[in-house]
C-alpha cells in the first residue's frame, strides 16, 4: 500500500484544523492571488501575506464531464466556486454522489481532501468541494 | 498607415483527410490564394504560418514547395486564434510600409497530430486545466450562467448548431452538409453536461490562405478591392472575482477597437463569421460583439436576425460546427469565407448585397485570465 500524496503541496497547509488552502494576499491593495504569485499582478505590489481560504464556498457554475478526461475517470463533475470571505472564485472537482447526483447553480458546498488519482502505488489526493446544501432543500 | 486590401484567397476542403499532412494542406490552399490573386509565387515578400500541434518550420516547409525561399517568414501559434493572429502580423507589415505584399497560411492536421482525439484543453501544466478543464467544460459551465440568468432553454444552447448546419449544407467547403434536428442535437451522446456532442466543433483537417497587399500593388491585377477595414488583435485581462463570466469584457473591448478602426459600429456588418467551436458560445458572442444588447441575445435568434437573409447572418458558412476547426487555419478560413461574401462569389450561402463582414476568432484558456484568453477580428468592406 502507498502513501498519499498531494497534486500541487504548494496550494496546501497543515494547521490543527486539517490541510487547508492557502492563498497570497497583497498588503497593498488586498487582492488574492491563488495560486500563490509572489507578485500581486493587480497593483504590482510585492509585499503578501499568506491568508488560509475558508472551507465554505458557493456553486456559480457546473459541469459534468461525461468522458474520460487525462487522469479523470467519467463522469467527471467540475465546478467554479465563490468563496465570498476571501473574494476570490476557483475552479475544482465536485463530488458526486452516484452517476446520476446533479447541482444547482447556488448550492452551499465545504471543501475536502479527497483523492484525485493513482499514481503507481501512490494516491495522489487534492481538493474537492461537496454540496452541504442543496439550494431548493433536497 | 497604408491602405491594405485582400488580393487572394485559398482554402481546402474541411474533413477528416489524414492522408495528407498538415503542411500538404497547407501547400494546397496557399497554391489556391496564389492563383486567385493571379501572381507569381514570388512576388511575394513575406509570409507568415499559423498552426498549434506539432508545428515546426510550418511556413517554410509550405513555401519550399512553391518555389519561395529566402525570405522574411514567421510562425505563429495564439491558441484558436492562432490563423487570426498571423494576418494581423502580415496586415500591419504591409500597413506600416514593411512590405507591399505577402501571404499568411494557416494549416492544422487534428486527425494525425500528436492531440487526436482528445478534447482540446487547457495549457499544459495549466491548474485548472490539471482538474480536468477542457474547451467543452469551460463553454458548459457558462452555458449553465446563461440558463440561470437570461432564462435560456436546452432548444436554445442548441439552435446556433442547428442553424449553422442549416448553413453548411449550401457550403462545399464543410465537412458536414446535413440537416440537425434540435432533438438529435440534444439527444446525442452528453460530452460536458449541457453540451453534447453535435454541439461542439467536429474534429477536421483543413488550410486556408490569403495573400494581402497595399492597394497600389492590387492595382496591377484587379479592380475590385477588398479592403481590410480594420485587424486587431488583444489578449483577456485578469478575471474579477465577481464578473458575470456571460459577459466578455475583453472580447467586447476587442470588437470595438476594430468598429473605431473600421470606422462602422455593429450595425453596420451584413455578416459574421466567428468561433462557435460549442453551440452556446455563439449565444454569448452575440452579445459580446453588441450584436444586440446584453442580456437579449434570445430576442436576437428568435427574430432569425443571425439566419442567412436575417439583419446580421452569423456564420453563412456553417461555422466551425458544420466545417470542423483544424485550430491553425479557422482564424485564416474566416477571412476567405467573408471576402467570397464581399465579393459576390460565395455560392448558394452567398449573403445579398454584403458589404461589410467581421472575422472573428478567439481561444485559449489560461487560469486566471478571462475567457477566451485571446481574441482577433478582421473588418472587411468591399
Ligand atoms: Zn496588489
Amino acid at each position: 500500500m502507498g502513501k498519499q500524496v498531494l497534486f500541487w503541496p504548494e496550494l496546501f497547509k497543515e494547521t490543527d484544523k486539517g490541510l487547508v488552502l492557502v492563498a497570497n494576499k497583497c498588503k497593498k491593495c488586498g487582492a488574492v492571488s491563488f495560486p500563490k504569485n509572489e507578485l500581486c499582478v493587480f497593483c504590482l505590489g510585492e509585499e503578501m501575506e499568506e491568508v488560509e481560504l475558508s472551507r465554505k464556498g458557493i456553486l456559480y457554475s457546473y459541469t459534468i464531464t461525461r468522458v474520460p478526461v487525462d487522469k479523470w475517470t467519467a463522469p467527471h463533475a467540475i465546478g467554479q466556486i465563490s468563496i465570498p470571505e476571501n473574494q476570490l472564485r476557483i475552479v475544482a472537482p465536485l463530488i458526486m454522489e452516484d452517476e446520476n447526483d446533479t447541482f444547482n447553480i447556488g448550492d452551499e458546498l465545504e471543501m475536502e481532501i479527497a483523492k484525485y488519482w493513482d499514481d503507481g502505488d501512490n494516491e495522489v489526493m487534492g481538493y474537492k468541494y461537496r454540496p452541504v446544501k442543496k439550494k431548493g432543500g433536497k | 498607415m497604408r491602405e491594405v486590401v485582400v488580393l487572394g484567397i485559398g482554402q481546402t476542403t474541411f474533413g477528416k483527410t489524414p492522408e495528407y499532412t498538415a503542411i500538404q494542406l497547407g501547400v494546397k490552399a496557399a497554391k489556391a490564394a496564389i492563383k486567385d490573386a493571379g501572381i507569381d509565387p514570388r512576388e511575394l515578400q513575406v509570409c507568415y504560418g499559423s498552426r498549434v500541434y506539432d508545428a515546426t518550420q510550418t511556413i517554410e516547409d509550405i513555401m519550399k514547395n512553391l518555389g519561395v525561399t529566402e525570405r522574411e517568414m514567421h510562425n505563429c501559434e495564439n491558441a484558436c486564434a492562432s490563423g487570426g493572429t498571423a494576418f494581423n502580423l502580415l496586415y500591419k507589415d504591409i500597413a506600416n510600409g514593411v512590405y507591399d505584399i505577402g501571404i499568411v497560411v494557416g494549416c492544422e492536421s487534428m486527425t494525425t497530430c500528436s492531440k487526436a482525439g482528445q478534447l482540446v484543453g487547457a495549457a499544459p501544466g495549466d491548474l485548472n486545466g490539471t482538474m480536468g478543464i477542457t474547451m467543452p467544460a469551460n463553454h458548459a459551465l457558462t452555458a449553465h450562467r446563461m440558463m440561470a440568468t437570461r432564462g435560456i432553454t436546452l432548444e436554445d444552447i442548441a439552435y446556433p448548431s442547428v442553424k449553422n448546419h442549416r448553413h453548411g449544407i449550401l457550403n462545399p467547403y464543410a465537412q458536414y452538409r446535413k440537416v440537425l434536428t434540435t432533438e438529435q442535437v440534444l439527444n446525442a451522446r452528453m460530452i460536458s453536461d449541457p453540451i453534447t456532442t453535435l454541439m461542439c466543433c467536429p474534429v477536421s483537417d483543413g488550410a486556408a490562405a490569403a495573400i494581402l497587399c497595399t492597394k497600389e500593388y492590387a492595382r496591377k491585377h484587379t479592380t475590385r478591392f477588398i479592403k481590410v477595414a480594420a485587424s486587431k488583435v488583444l489578449t483577456a485581462s485578469y478575471l474579477p472575482w465577481d464578473l458575470d463570466t456571460v459577459t466578455r469584457p475583453t472580447l467586447t473591448k476587442l470588437a470595438y477597437m476594430a468598429y473605431e478602426a473600421a470606422g462602422i459600429g455593429p450595425e453596420g456588418l451584413d455578416l459574421i463569421e466567428l468561433h462557435d467551436a460549442f453551440s452556446p458560445e455563439e449565444l454569448y458572442t452575440y452579445e459580446a460583439l453588441g450584436l444586440c444588447k446584453v442580456g437579449e441575445c434570445l430576442s436576437f435568434i428568435r427574430s432569425g436576425n443571425a439566419e442567412i437573409g436575417g439583419k446580421h447572418p452569423v456564420n453563412p458558412s456553417g461555422g466551425l460546427l458544420s466545417l470542423g476547426h483544424p485550430l491553425g487555419a479557422s482564424g485564416v478560413r474566416v477571412v476567405c469565407e467573408v471576402t467570397q461574401h464581399l465579393r459576390g462569389e460565395a455560392g448558394e450561402r452567398q449573403v445579398q448585397g454584403a458589404k461589410t463582414g467581421m472575422a472573428e476568432m478567439v481561444g485559449g484558456y489560461l487560469t486566471g485570465l478571462g475567457s477566451p484568453a485571446v481574441g482577433s477580428i478582421t473588418i472587411l468592406s468591399a
